[in-house]
Order: structure tokens, then sequence, then C-alpha cells
């Protein structure tokens, strides 16, 4: 399973692909985080917007990975490597294990690029093993939901052009209609309080914001338990997909 | 090392892509799959590949149930799909990942890869990207690719689709000299000519079901059909004298379709040869008139493969001939 893990990280990725999806945050730190903060005078627990900001990005490098494996699956599936792969000594269930891992691996490969960015700017303080351990925790579970949930759709569809329209659209959606940018306040219209209630970023954004503020509280405790229920549920959808996946060219 | 026995798969219940398949493959041997298009060629090495299930009848690879194979069998298999596979690194890259991914040693690998770029001719495009090659160089690629590993029996599904000539004949070697090596050799393919070749055994499909099996001359002999004849005389034949030849074949019960009548040469096809050359030498003699050479070539695979398909044609599916 490893090897295939190896291969997803040296065969489908190319240099350009992998600056875009974790240049783009990092150059959103630094350009949103100094530009907003202009407009922005306090908001989060120290106030700062590039504070509130970071662990936001943090959290949504869970979609960047995510993204990353299922566009490895999808493109497996185009050029035939999954049946090429099936054909040879693995087990579906290791490939699946196998992109999920790499979704995992590629959300903490942007965890670290993002505090690496994050440092110069706002200097994050000592996290407990504790904070650490949840918002790594917070980070797999998020890669396994979102992840599981690509790789669910990427079997059941069989045109490039629709898959990466629903993912762009998908990853928009949950990255923007959830906390990750701006914080749900009373001001927040009912409607789109609930849909980004709804969406488990949310929950993840949240606890690693918590995380590095030092505020760890029940409603985290909460967030954890439905991102790791959601995550739950998508990955049965990944598996189902699996059992289910047809093979032969899609276009 | 593999057996089918009354082997089938259906996408549902009352559509089935094969059925009632029985035919068997022994160590070093190469048996070709033919058929035409839709006959059921890759839905065949997809089942036996495990890719399919298995719905009706059974398949042994390696002695194990098909229904039951998986990672331990499919590790001593080599299976090269009728779809381009491909990983987004250079050809050369790709040879020693695919490598890797089967635990084959780094330094194996890479003198493997050697070999394979150089056996394949992909030595100078050992640097590029493999889709940017051309049809024939990505098929080459993707079955040196497939070598890179250690094997038992190799699929492979159409490989020379594409290739040249000169390739072509190039990777038959290569094959048939690994089958004397004890690969044995599941092949399917379109181009009639190499299967005769290359197999010691064909199976044809038709419509899902196996027709025959057997080796290749045996299926000649056995479907060979009208067969071209050639007589040639001192000179050109008279009208009557063609139309005498005619009615001779014809009251023979022979089918007589005049190919060609030029400068003495009379070339056409007859379903029972053999008798035909001893009628016309009697008739020439009797007629005065000198035969210098008669001939009857002898059946391609081509030819027998379209009168078998054809009779199938025209009588519908039956049962399968025993191997």
């Amino acid at each position: 399973m490893l090897r295939l893990v190896v291969r997803n990280f040296v065969a489908t990725l190319d240099p350009i692909t992998l600056l875009v999806m974790f240049g783009q945050p990092a150059f959103l730190i630094v350009i949103l985080g100094t530009m907003f903060s202009q407009l922005i005078p306090s908001v989060g627990a120290s106030g700062s917007y590039v504070a509130y900001l970071v662990p936001g990005m943090i959290a949504s490098q869970m979609i960047t990975g995510a993204v990353l494996a299922g566009r490895i699956f999808w493109l497996d599936r185009r050029w035939a490597m999954v049946e090429q792969i099936f054909s040879g000594p693995f087990l579906r269930a290791e490939y699946l294990a196998a992109l999920l891992l790499t979704a995992l691996l590629f959300s903490l490969v942007g965890v670290g690029i993002m505090v690496l960015v994050a440092l110069p700017l706002i200097g994050l303080t000592p996290l407990s093993p504790f904070e650490g351990f949840v918002i790594l925790g917070t980070i797999a579970l998020g890669s396994l939901c979102f992840g599981g949930l690509l790789i669910a759709l990427g079997g059941r569809i069989r045109s490039a052009n629709l898959y990466f329209t629903i993912q762009s659209l998908l990853q928009y959606f949950l990255i923007f209609i959830s906390t990750v940018y701006y914080p749900v306040t009373a001001k927040t219209p009912v409607v789109l309080r609930a849909i980004v209630y709804a969406n488990p970023l949310t929950y993840a954004a949240n606890t690693v914001r918590d995380g590095f503020t030092h505020s760890f509280g029940p409603s985290d405790l909460l967030g954890a338990g439905i991102l790791a229920g959601l995550a739950a549920v998508t990955f049965c959808l990944a598996v189902l997909s699996f059992r289910t996946l047809e093979m032969g060219p899609v276009q | 090392m593999l057996r089918a026995e009354e082997l089938g798969f259906a996408y549902t219940p009352d559509r089935f892509a094969i059925r009632g398949l029985s035919f068997d493959v022994r160590p070093g041997e190469v048996f070709g799959l033919l058929g035409r298009n839709g006959a059921g060629k890759t839905t065949t090495v997809r089942v036996l590949t495990t890719l399919l299930p298995v719905t009706e009848g059974h398949g042994y690879l390696f002695g194990t149930e098909l229904r039951h194979a998986g990672r331990e069998q499919r590790r001593r298999l080599g299976v090269v799909l009728q779809s381009e596979s491909l990983d987004f690194v250079s050809v050369e890259t790709n040879l020693t990942l695919y490598a890797f991914l089967w635990g084959v040693p780094r330094e194996v690998a890479k003198t493997r890869a050697e070999e394979m770029l150089e056996l394949f001719e992909l030595g100078p495009m050992r640097k590029r990207k493999p889709w940017g090659l051309s049809g024939g160089e990505r098929r080459r690629f993707q079955v040196a690719r497939e070598l890179m590993h250690d094997m038992e029996l190799l699929f492979l599904d159409e490989p020379t689709v594409g290739l040249d000539a000169l390739t072509r004949r190039r990777i038959l070697d290569y094959l048939a000299m690994r089958a004397r090596g004890g690969l044995a050799i599941v092949f399917t393919t379109h181009i009639l000519q190499e299967a005769d070749q290359l197999c010691d055994r064909i199976g044809v499909l038709q419509g899902g079901r196996l027709r025959a099996v057997g080796p290749p001359s045996e299926i000649k002999r056995r479907y060979r059909g009208a067969r071209a004849v050639e007589a040639e005389f001192e000179r050109p034949l008279s009208e009557a004298e063609r139309r005498a030849v005619g009615a001779l074949l014809a009251a023979r019960g022979q089918s007589l379709a005049i190919l060609s009548d030029a400068r003495g040469l009379l070339t056409f096809r007859a379903t029972n040869a053999e008798d035909l050359v001893a009628e016309l030498s009697r008739w020439a003699h009797a007629s005065d008139v000198d035969l210098v050479r008669i001939s009857v070539r002898e059946t391609t695979l081509e030819e027998a493969f379209v009168t078998l398909v054809s009779e199938d044609a025209t009588e519908g599916p039956g049962t399968p001939e025993a191997p």
C-alpha cells in the first residue's frame, strides 16, 4: 500500500500543479491577510485578521489534499491506471487506502507550508502536545471526509468536464461558505448561517483556530464528533463507489 | 496454469458478454484469442485477470478458482490491457516506477529498464512523457512496461495495434523467445497472420462463445473452405476450352469462381482442390492442352477464420467445439 502512496506522489503530480495548489493559499494569507487587515479592525480572539485567517487556511488544506487525491483517482481512471493496478498485486481496499493516505499527506504538506508562511507574519505560539494532536486529528478526519467524498464522486462520474466542474464548485462552496475567511456573527443572515454550520469545514476551521488560540471548548468536541461522523459516511460512500466501480474508458 | 470451464460473464441475467468458454493454457504455451470486434475477447481477458467477476461456470488461475483468486495469483500475472494506461512521468520513470510497484529491486529495475528501452526502441524517447508519443510508440511502451516484472502468465490484449511490421515482428519474436523459456501467453489480436505465426493454439470467439479451439494448422484444415488453385497452361485457353473446364468442375460439384485468366494462367477457387488437380490434369491431357503447372495455395488462418465466422453467422450460436 505504501508503494501506491509513493507512486501517487511521484507519478501523478507535476511541480506546476503543486505550486498552484499550495502556493495559492500561501499567497492568500500574505495578500488577503494584509489587505483585509486594513478593512477589518478587530476579529477573533487576538483581534488580528491575519491571525484569524491563518488557522482557517491551515484547516482548508484538508480540502487541498482531498482535491489532489480525487484528481489522482480520476486521472487514474481516465488513463486506465486503475485497471492496470487492479490487475496487479494490489487489493482495491489498498488502492482506496493509498488515496486517502495521499490526501492526508498532501494536507499535512499544505499545513507545513501554511505554518512556514504564517510564522513571520503572526508568529505562532507553541502548541501543547494535546493541542497539536487535536489539530492533526482534525486535519486527518477532514482529509478522510473530503477525500472520501471526492473519491466517491470520481468513481461514479464518467466525464472529466463534469467531475472537475463539480470538484471546483464544491471546493469553492466549502471554503467560502465556512468560517475559513470570516466569522459567523449575529449579523450573518440566518440562511447563510445555517449553511455555514452544515459545512464540515466550519467545524474543522473552528477547532484548528481554537487550537492555535489555546481555547478548546465543548463546541470543538461536538465539531470533532460531526467531522468523524461525516468522515465515516463519506468513507462508506467511497467504498461503495469502489465496489461498483465500472472498468473501462472514461472521458 | 489457466483453465476455463463453461466460463461466462453476464452484465445482467439476460445480457451475457461471454458464455460457455472452455479451454486451458499450459506453461510455455501461446494461446491466441481471435474474434471480430465485440466478440468478447477483451471481456474474456478481464474475467481471467479478475477485473470482472465470473458469473457463470468456473475458471482456475494457477489452480485457484477465479472467484477466490486475489493478490497472490495476480502477482504471477502480467497484463497489457487494450486501453492505454500511463503515468504522468517520463517513459523511463514510468518503467522504473512500475517495477517499484511490483517490488522489483532498484538495481534489477534499472538494468531491465535499459533492456526494455533498447528492445522496444524507446531509448531516444526515454525522457519524453508517454502521452507525447505516437500511438505505436505508446503501445510499445505499454508492452515494455509490463515486462519490467517477473511473471508466469502474460495477457496481451491486442498488443500490436498500430505497430509497423518490423516492430511487430521484433516483439513477436521476443514473446516467442519468452514462451520457449516457459512463459505462458494469452494473446488477443485482429491480425490473424501474427496469431498463425506466434500461437501454439487458438480459440475463435464469436458472439461471446468459443466456436473452435485448436492449433492453427488444425483450425485451417477444419475450416479451410474454398482454396485458390492456379493452373498455368502453355497458352491462353479458348472460350470453348474455358467453358469445358467450367463444365468439368460443375459436373464434380465444385464451385468455380474464376479469379483471373491471363496469358494461360487460370486462377480460381474450389472447395475440394485436391480432386480438382487430378481432374484438370486428365482434362488437359485428353484435350491436348499442355498444363505447365498446377498448384493449390495453402489456406491462411484468415481464410479459415472467415469461413468459420461466416458459417456461424448463417447458422447462429451453437455448442462450442471441444478443445
